[in-house]
């Protein structure tokens, strides 16, 4: 039997550790000998089992244009959480539900990530199918599917990767 | 502080009352994960919230941050997969009759 070593990175494996370590003394919140040194040995260990994929590092700018696109995307939680209340509370239940799909001119697998899931965490319209850039999606009302029709999000979306080599 | 919290709290709780409503009174399962999702993004972050502002600083209020950033990144995860599903598995959407 031949064993054959994977590649890993080294930085990789040891911010993976770091974080999960990180995560360990976060929920045990006990800062005793036996249990540090058990976090660590945990922690490298899971870091070494899940090492085998090739992750998408975002680079630090990728982060900042994320963080300014959170606020936005909160905003957006709440309209339509606002607006799916109403529905949902109306006496003669006015939705309209509708199953369509979207072609989006996002080029990077990370970016259809982040827009399937925006698009799920907003209240009343939900990812049904990602394939490669087609989105299917269902959405409950007229406004909310047209939200998405308006590529308003997209377009936030595109600028947050803008600069980023495409893989799709 | 604790006043807030308790609006917070009460708040929550509004919405989730909100989505079981929603979950009894549409009509199919697409449109029912819909109201689900009501829960998630607004009752349960809410409460969790005021339960952090209740707790002041403390570790436990690390730990409530940590279960609501955990709650915005599996919660759309698992209704996808739950649409994904019903759609392959060939559930028609209620669609409004058209008169």
């Amino acid at each position: 039997m031949v064993i054959k070593f994977r590649k890993v990175s080294l930085g990789f494996l040891f911010l993976k550790t770091m974080a999960l370590f990180v995560f360990w003394v976060l929920l045990s919140a006990s800062f005793e000998w036996v249990h540090l040194v058990l976090g660590v040995i945990c922690s490298l260990a899971v870091a070494w089992l899940n090492s085998g994929h090739s992750p998408f590092v975002p680079k630090l700018r990728v982060w900042l244009r994320f963080l300014f696109y959170l606020p936005w995307l909160f905003y957006k939680i709440f309209q339509s959480s606002f607006h799916l209340t109403k529905l949902i509370l109306h006496p003669a239940l006015p939705i309209d539900p509708k199953l369509f799909s979207v072609k989006s001119k996002l080029n990077h697998h990370a970016a259809v990530v982040l827009f399937g899931n925006s698009i799920t965490l907003t209240p009343g319209t939900i990812t049904a199918e990602v394939d490669r850039n087609n989105l299917i999606i269902h959405a409950l009302d007229k406004a909310l599917s047209e939200d998405i029709e308006s590529k308003e999000m997209e377009s936030k979306i595109a600028y947050i990767f803008k600069d980023e080599t495409p893989d799709l | 502080m604790i006043m807030l919290s308790i609006i917070f709290i009460v708040a929550g709780l509004f919405f989730l009352i909100v989505a079981a409503v929603g979950v009894i009174r549409l009509p199919d399962v697409f449109s029912r994960s819909h109201a689900v999702s009501l829960t998630d993004s607004l009752g349960a972050s809410l409460m969790l919230v005021g339960l952090a502002l209740h707790e002041g600083l403390s570790i436990n209020t690390l730990k409530i941050l940590v279960v609501l950033a955990l709650l915005y990144i599996l919660n759309p995860v698992i209704a996808h997969a739950t649409i994904r599903a019903a759609l392959r598995a060939g559930v028609k959407p209620w669609e409004k009759e058209t008169p």
